[in-house]
């Protein structure tokens, strides 16, 4: 076990390596840096700039400067922001945090709903009430996940109940933990809801089709002539079976989040890494952006990691080969 | 079918009271009275599985259903506990259990039912299993399901159950999953788990198909031994007349649905009907077609195969261990045209690779295949003159071609004529090998396991071959089905001229096909001989094979034989 995921580990790190010059390479291709827009501007002297270039260290050459960001990126340092004028990983934390606090519920909410409903929908398969939720999974899926993003704000516009956006209300810190903390619920809910809608039918989908595989299997069939109740035969039997994909897609599943998880930061305004990461591609303030997307990769890492070990944990095939 | 009679013994009577327990009540566990059972196919066919069938059983009762495929052997053992499938159903008459409608039981009344007092051995037991969930798990569970006891009540009953099934160490087994026994060991476990609840009845569908002679023998003493020791009714469902020669009281003959003969073993053996003769003895029925097998032409063969070699060589990543098998090891083989040849070898012997070399779907390290005199693998494009017929006819064929597709694919690859010619020679190369045209809009999964080898057949026809390469072609099927297939590759052979390499790990029906035999043994050549002379052969790998043959002859068939 720790063998095998060690080798997993390994292949993670090999890939941020992968990432981290990817993005190197694509910064040194696109046209202009960080200074390139001082020099519209006529109060700043050329020599200032020169100054400055070699105060950050893009003078240098791209290797030189990948190493040195790797020296400080190993000890937790993830370079300088120019925009903010401060060190990149004090910026970055936070905001992982709060995107964190968006994703992490919205993944565990939505799986929750999603395999009882997508187990009880195989077992109906046929029926009017699979037909009734295919229908509905179908057409959400259909709607993008920004409409998704506008429909709640137009509901927290509508009915007034919600905060239309941020992720706190400004004076709450005055009033005391506990209100600070339903403050910041309250201002969860829509954008955790979107997310949640948004990546609910693709597992929904998912779970059901691979317990409908399961059901038509002939130990299903023993299972039923052996006269076990029909719950049991449901979640005790097929689920179990059915689980190794939707353990692979588990973890697939926290990338995708993110993914959406980013968009919807930007439309709600909740201050997680995707406004951040916006506006540093805007202003190429090179630091902050790998540093936003190296964070990403090493969640999309860790949800794998996470899925590689619950595989480990449920299917005993699969112990055997480790 | 029409022309055959209507069943002409209809002795319900005579089966009930034939066990010498002394029944206390009239009324026998289990009587099935004129049971039709239907399948909607698709394209709005209906096909009739079972037709106005009678059986009873009595207590400690064993009835045998001799059937070859498709005689809805299978589609009685779901109906007795309303397993069939959706597009199934009942079209009339009566199951009754203990007197009690089992067509009339509410879900609930079924549950109990299930498992507790009619228990089911499936067809294939080591798909039986749930492959995730430990076999204590899946034992423990029925008993949970049918009775109140305490988790170490339950326990001491799993333990107990497997030993009765031949296990020395339960408690390893209650600990382990299906995927780390064996085919045997998960056999004994399946029969377990259909016993721990002390039915009164037990349906084994086919429970010995999947398996060994040895283990076979193994199960029918063990089913022997439960029944006497626990009074166990059992209505034993099979396509080989061996096993039930020694287990059952009564044997029911079916075809296509409907009871054509019913008795002992011993009066079914004096039964004079071509089906019954057939379905007792599959050998015996073959005899006269061999009379018929083409004799060798001689002159230059169509096969020389010279110094092949062929080895696989697996690697690890992140690992610099090598695993090299040498699977073909400077194998020569010459075949003249019109013969047979037959490689048998145990699994692992490298007979499939030679196999794909010769269709060319591995490229061998070393050594030459000439065709003709010609290298094979140059010649590309037009109809191969090598077509390959596989094990699984199910998996070979695409399930979503319909008849016609299939066997027109190969014509249509080769760019023959329209797809209107196509489409006639099709139809006619399924006449060939006996199928009804009609069924050409058929799809494939809608075939029975016979069928669809035939289909398979037709379409490495198609190709006009010179040279049919079957491995395992027959394996998959049971007994009198290959006999049927043989004789009509005998028949095929002499009317087209078709040289014929048979690949095979069992012996069946080699004497009476096959002009040479050759042994493989871990990839080489290790004898060469002819059928009539295997039996005299002192290598060690020949007599393996020879006597795994001569046990799998079913004990009541040779007797008769």
């Amino acid at each position: 076990m720790i063998r095998y995921l060690a080798r997993r580990a390994g292949h993670g790190l090999l890939m941020l390596f992968g990432v981290s010059i990817l993005l190197f390479l694509l910064f040194q291709a696109a046209p202009g840096d960080f200074l390139s827009e001082m020099k519209m501007n006529s109060q700043i002297s050329p020599e200032t700039i020169t100054m400055l270039r070699a105060q950050y260290g893009l003078d240098q050459p791209l290797p030189e400067r990948y190493w040195r960001w790797l020296k400080s990126s190993a000890r937790g340092d993830f370079g300088y922001s120019f925009a903010y004028n401060t060190p990149a990983s004090t910026l970055l934390w936070p905001r992982a945090r709060n995107t964190l606090l968006l994703s992490v519920p919205a993944l565990l909410i939505s799986w929750l709903i999603a395999v009882p409903l997508g187990v009880l929908a195989a077992g109906w398969k046929g029926r009017w009430a699979d037909r009734l939720f295919s229908g509905g999974t179908s057409a959400l899926l259909a709607l993008p996940d920004v409409l998704i993003a506008l429909l709640a704000l137009l509901v927290a516009l509508k009915t007034g109940m919600f905060p239309v956006g941020g992720m706190t209300s400004i004076n709450a810190q005055d009033q005391g933990t506990w209100a600070w903390l339903r403050d910041l619920g309250w201002h969860m809910v829509l954008p955790v809801a979107a997310l949640v809608v948004g990546s609910l039918t693709i597992i929904l989908r998912h779970v059901r089709a691979s317990v409908i595989e399961v059901l038509e299997s002939s130990y299903m069939r023993a299972a039923e002539g052996h006269g076990l109740p029909r719950f049991k035969l449901l979640f005790g039997y097929a689920l179990p079976a059915a689980a190794n994909p939707l353990i692979s897609l588990f973890g697939l599943s926290v990338a995708m989040l993110l993914s959406v998880s980013l968009l919807i930061e930007v439309v709600m305004s909740w201050p997680g890494i995707g406004p951040l990461l916006l506006e540093s591609i805007l202003a190429r303030d090179l630091f902050v952006v790998i540093g936003a997307v190296m964070l990403s990769t090493v969640f999309l890492i860790a949800g794998n990691l996470l899925g590689d070990v619950l595989l480990y944990a449920f299917d005993p095939r699969i112990r055997r080969q480790a | 079918m029409l022309d055959k009679a209507p069943p002409k013994n209809r002795e319900r009577t005579q089966t009930l009271t034939s066990g010498d327990l002394g029944l206390p009540k009239p009324e026998p566990l289990l009587r099935i009275s004129a049971l039709s059972v239907d399948y909607n196919a698709a394209g709005g066919n209906v096909v009739h599985a079972l037709r106005n069938l009678d059986l009873a059983i009595a207590e400690g009762e064993t009835v045998g259903v001799l059937g070859e495929s498709g005689s809805g052997k299978s589609s009685l053992a779901l109906a007795l506990l309303r397993l069939l499938p959706k597009n199934a159903r009942v079209d009339s008459g009566s199951i009754e259990y203990r007197g009690q409608s089992v067509l009339g039981f509410s879900p609930a009344r079924l549950r109990d039912m299930r498992g507790a007092e009619v228990a089911l051995i499936s067809q294939e037991p080591a798909l039986a299993l749930n492959p995730v969930l430990s076999l204590g798990k899946q034992l423990a569970d029925l008993l949970l399901a049918h009775g109140k006891l305490t988790r170490l009540e339950v326990s001491a009953r799993c333990s107990e159950m497997l030993r009765q099934v031949g296990f020395d160490d339960p408690e390893r087994i209650l600990r382990a999953y299906p995927h780390e026994l064996s085919g045997g060991q998960r056999q004994r476990v399946a029969i377990a788990q259909a016993l721990i609840c002390r039915p009164n009845l037990l349906i084994a569908d086919e429970p010995l198909s999947a398996l060994d002679v040895a283990t076979q023998a193994e199960i029918i003493d063990l089913l022997q031994r439960l029944k006497r020791d626990l009074g166990l009714a059992i209505l034993f469902i099979t396509h080989s007349a061996g096993a039930l020669a020694s287990l059952a009281d009564n044997i029911v003959v079916m075809r296509e649905g409907e009871a054509v003969a019913r008795g002992t073993i011993a009066k079914l053996q004096a039964n004079q009907d071509d089906y019954v003769q057939r379905i007792l003895f599959p050998e015996k029925s073959l005899a006269q077609a061999a009379h018929t097998a083409s004799t060798i032409e001689s002159g230059a063969p169509l096969l020389d195969v010279r110094g092949l070699s062929k080895r696989f060589v697996q690697k690890r990543m992140l690992s610099r261990k090598e695993f090299v098998v040498q699977s073909l090891d400077g194998i020569n083989l010459a075949l003249l045209p019109g013969s047979t040849v037959a490689v048998l070898g145990r699994s692992g012997s490298g007979k499939s690779t030679l196999a794909r070399c010769l269709a060319g779907f591995e490229t061998p390290d070393a050594g030459e295949i000439l065709l003709d005199g010609k290298p094979a693998a140059n010649d590309k494009g037009g109809r191969p003159p090598v077509q390959m017929i596989f094990q699984d006819a199910a998996t070979s064929l695409n399930p979503r071609f319909t008849a016609r597709q299939i066997v027109a694919e190969p014509l249509e690859i080769a760019r023959w004529k329209t797809d209107a010619d196509r489409t006639v020679r099709a139809v006619k190369l399924m006449e060939e090998v006996g199928l009804d045209p009609d069924w050409a809009a058929r799809l494939a999964g809608e075939f029975s396991g016979g069928q669809r080898q035939r289909l398979a057949l037709a379409r490495a026809l198609a190709a006009e071959p010179r040279l049919l390469v079957m491995d395992e072609a027959l394996s998959g099927l049971d007994m009198p089905l290959q006999a049927q297939m043989v004789r009509l590759l005998m028949d095929l052979q002499s009317r087209h001229g078709l040289t014929y390499l048979y690949i095979s790990h069992d012996l069946n029906f080699i004497s009476l096909f096959a002009q040479e035999v050759v042994i493989m043994d871990s990839g080489r050549i290790v004898e060469r001989t002819t059928p009539a002379k295997l039996g005299e052969s002192t290598h060690p790998a020949t007599r393996e094979l020879v006597e795994a043959g001569e046990r799998l002859h079913a004990p009541g068939v040779e007797a008769a034989v």
